[in-house]
């Protein structure tokens, strides 16, 4: 971190610095690749003798397995192994890798299935249509095991257990909680303050990635695995993969150059990385695995589904006194990444205001039904559905105009969240501000449309090392060539995100020269440093800190010969600048940045420079050095005869800091809105005994281009300490306030108040017949 | 005067901080002394969401009261 960003520590404040690459608009170092159809996903990868993989799956919700018999499957020609769980170590593994209870899966289970889908046995064939075959001659006998599939039913007593041992199928639970809550409803009550209480469900939802989960493995007689995976972190994938496999980390190699999408369900282990592992192993020969549709949507993950009890006081003239809620989440069958969503969900229900008692109770239950497990917003959209909502209803209730309401609640710089978090840069008050300018713009929007508004705020990266990584949570290693090119190798993962342009955007800026000078190298774990992986929105921060440190390294050793060469005054300083190495008291005083480079290389006996940087978050929490914030608000139009919806637009006002990516920001934006849009009023996974009604693309409805409404952005730019050149996270935040701020728009339109997710024409139709009725029996 | 957790001899301020430092815990040496205490863990965690008030942290907090002299 340089000097004058610890100078200006807990002070937001627009920067009046000059960037030359910084905030410019930058096309995506990856993007020629792609559009030509150069860019070689996991999909794409063909290895010589390669054979092909299939996954037999679990047709129970809930079963144990008696017996596999595998020989007819391996009498059909073409068949090259046949793996059950008989032929693994048997290892149970989980992300959560410091808690052994909470390794809970065994990919290719032993002892029995709990959700439907789960593999069970998995094929290798000379082509995928053979695999398939064979799949049809695998005899398992299953004995079939009463099954619960809504946490609430799973909590009871007589309730079928999923795992031994684990009570009442309780899987973690979570208490956060300051303040004297009891207290301050009692005060609240005596004082006259307002208390409302609303129980609210929230739907899972699918990641829906482009690409669907898929692994190419190629294990050879000497003992090394190379593995082509569709993941968010190759080293957790690595990690994970060494584990099962009983094989050292650094004789496995995992490449994941460009992946379709990741949406917080590829950072951990799944069936296609392991099964095509197994049997690769077993056969010496390279083995692809790729999902279809189907698979991916019935075996894969989803958004965690939350039933949340929510309790707030509010004083008559709109300040928030306390808040209690209780969650229980449908966890599925295992742990995964869902432990942490319990946490996040709870924290950020709290968001983004000052509350003097707040207590949150959340508990993960497992369930027969596919896991569930982090997916953008990691727990925070459910929970701002809820609260959003609510304090919306309440604010109406009591006559409050609710912009004033969230101003005088929220967060501010410097403020701490009680034993939880402490906020640096904030920039919520303006958020509030410019989004209520821009709503009040807009006057009257006519019958049964309305602008409903929903805030929230988001971490910019995890301080979470459930997965007990020894290394920093992030590196790069920074290389200067000869004429000026710089190699940056980083273990962060570019998922489709942009993380490879915004890390060049850093480099450039840092080390004085033009993006195109940085080749970026990420997502192979033979020749990147170890990285956590794009998760909990840390990459431009964490991996951004990195990657600035090698690049001030880097550029250090290359300033220290320039002073020598240039036999400068020390009181003068140096500074580099588009590909010029000039005295910044005299700018035409310089020299062309490849030649000092290639002066410096010789100086250096020849070496190339190399510059190294790493960051781990330390004295920041428990849950992020820095956190976004953003108001949202949606335009909609809702039919009363149908239940249908149009949203015309959304307009978010965003503070992520100082944005390094202006074009990248915006697609996060659409992307974004585009993903909350659907899980607030199309997206749904509807069960029936544990199996998934809608696993195909026909039947689980997303935002279409036709329904995509018009995305504006309001950038409020703040300084953030701990970010790279003041940057903070943005993205998964974006998904947080949709379904809350659409939500709030059909109260304001229709007056109904909508407790269950998506906000589908039934549910809709359903609450103004119930509102007919109560004013018909008023 | 501070508060130690049975289990694991921890320190708060109040009960109610080690009442939420042994739920929050949870693993088998802090469920075992609230077991031993009578009280199923999963039980009183359960009632604390399933019921109004904070009764399962009271109870909690008053078991740790009384353990105290014998910490």
């Amino acid at each position: 971190m340089s000097t004058e960003i610890k100078e200006l520590k807990y002070s937001t404040f627009k920067t009046n610095i000059k960037y030359s690459v910084i905030n410019t608009k930058v096309h995506n170092v990856d993007g020629i690749a792609k559009v030509t159809g150069r860019a070689q996903y996991t999909f794409d990868i063909k290895l010589p003798g390669m054979l092909y993989g299939k996954i037999l799956r679990s047709p129970h919700p809930h079963a144990r397995i008696i017996n596999i018999d595998t020989t007819r499957a391996m009498e059909l020609p073409g068949v090259k192994a046949v793996v059950t769980g008989k032929d693994t170590l048997g290892i149970k593994q989980g992300i959560w890798r410091r808690y052994e209870e909470l390794c809970d899966e065994q990919i290719l289970p032993l002892e029995k299935v709990r959700y439907i889908g789960e593999p069970v046995a998995a094929v290798a064939a000379v082509t995928e249509e053979i695999a398939e075959q064979a799949l049809d001659l695998i005899d398992v006998e299953y004995e079939v095991l009463p099954a619960v599939f809504e946490p609430l039913d799973a909590i009871k007593k007589d309730a079928p257990v999923i795992h031994e041992g684990v009570e009442r199928n309780v899987n973690v639970t979570r208490h956060i909680e300051w303040g004297d809550v009891d207290e301050a409803f009692a005060e609240a009550e005596k004082n006259g303050g307002y208390i409302r209480e609303d129980w609210f469900r929230c739907s899972g939802q699918h990641h829906m990635c482009m690409e669907t989960r898929a692994a190419v493995s190629s294990y050879t007689p000497e003992g090394k695995l190379t593995v082509w995976a569709s993941t968010q972190s190759a080293y957790y994938t690595q990690a994970l993969l060494a584990g099962v496999l009983g094989m050292r980390e650094g004789d496995v190699r995992v490449i994941a150059t460009y992946v379709g999408g990741g949406f917080g369900g590829k950072f951990e282990l799944d069936a296609a990385m392991f099964c095509s592992a197994v049997l690769s192993k077993k056969l010496c020969k390279p083995v692809k695995i790729v999902f279809t549709r189907e698979e991916d949507m019935i075996a894969s993950k989803r958004r965690t589904p939350m039933y949340y009890y929510v309790r707030t006081a509010m004083s008559r003239d709109g300040q928030l006194l306390a808040r209690e809620s209780r969650m229980f989440s449908n966890g599925g069958a295992y742990t995964g990444m869902g432990a942490t969503a319990l946490y996040l969900s709870g924290f950020f229900h709290s968001f983004p205001y000052k509350w003097k008692a707040y207590r949150y109770d959340g508990y993960r239950v497992y369930t027969n039904t596919m896991p569930s497990t982090s997916m953008r917003g990691f727990g925070a959209p459910q929970a701002m559905f809820c609260s959003e909502q609510q304090i919306e209803w309440m604010c109406a209730d009591l006559g409050l105009d609710p912009y004033e309401v969230r101003r005088k609640n929220a967060h501010t710089e410097c403020y701490e969240v009680p034993g939880q978090a402490f906020i640096q840069s904030c920039g919520m008050t303006e958020c509030i501000d410019k989004i209520e300018e821009w709503a009040k713009s807009k006057g009257d929007l006519g019958p049964n449309r309305a602008i409903g508004i929903s805030s929230c705020g988001f971490m910019s990266g995890g301080i979470f090392n459930w997965f007990d990584s020894p290394y920093s949570f992030s590196s790069a290693v920074v290389t200067i060539n000869i004429d000026g090119t710089v190699e940056l190798h980083v273990g962060c993962q570019d998922i489709g995100q942009g993380s490879n342009t915004t890390m060049a955007i850093i480099a450039a800026e840092t080390l004085g020269v033009k993006v195109e000078d940085i080749k970026v190298h990420s997502g192979d774990t033979d020749h990147c440093p170890a990285d956590l992986g794009a998760w909990g929105s840390r990459q431009t921060l964490m991996a951004g800190n990195a990657v600035k440190m090698a690049c001030e390294d880097a550029k250090r050793q290359l300033l220290e010969f320039a002073y020598a060469e240039m036999g400068l005054n020390i009181v003068y300083d140096l500074d580099i600048k588009d590909r010029w190495v000039h005295v910044i008291a005299r700018p035409e005083r310089g020299m062309k940045y490849e030649d000092l480079v290639r002066k410096a290389i010789r100086a250096k006996d020849g070496q190339r420079i190399v510059g190294r940087g790493y960051y781990t978050p330390h004295r920041k929490g428990m849950i992020s050095p820095a956190y976004s914030y953003m108001m949202q608000a949606v335009d909609a139009e809702i039919d009363p005869e149908t239940g249908k919806i149009k949203v015309h637009e959304i307009m978010t006002a965003h503070d992520c800091g100082q944005p390094i990516n202006p074009l990248g920001l915006v697609g996060q934006l659409e992307g974004a809105a585009s993903m909350a849009l659907g899980y607030a009023y199309l997206e749904d996974l509807p069960m029936d005994e544990g199996k998934l009604l809608n696993p195909n693309l026909v039947d689980y409805k997303v935002i279409r281009a036709p329904e995509m409404p018009k995305t504006g952005m309001i950038d409020i730019e703040t300084y953030e300490a701990e970010g790279p050149y003041g940057a903070k996270e943005a993205g998964e935040g974006l998904t947080n306030p949709t379904a809350a701020a659409l939500g709030n728009a059909i109260f304001h339109a229709l007056g109904i108040q909508m407790k269950e997710l998506p906000l589908t024409p039934e549910r809709i139709l359903r609450a103004l017949r119930e509102k007919k009725e109560k004013e018909a029996n008023k | 005067m501070n508060y130690k957790c049975p289990a694991c001899k921890k320190e708060w301020p109040t009960s109610k901080q080690v009442a939420r430092h042994m739920f929050g815990t949870g693993d088998k040496a802090h469920r075992a002394w609230i077991e031993s205490q009578g009280y199923s863990y999963i039980d009183l965690l359960l009632e604390q969401v399933s019921e109004p008030g904070n009764k399962s942290y009271e109870i909690l907090s008053g078991l740790i009261e009384k353990a105290q002299d014998k910490l």
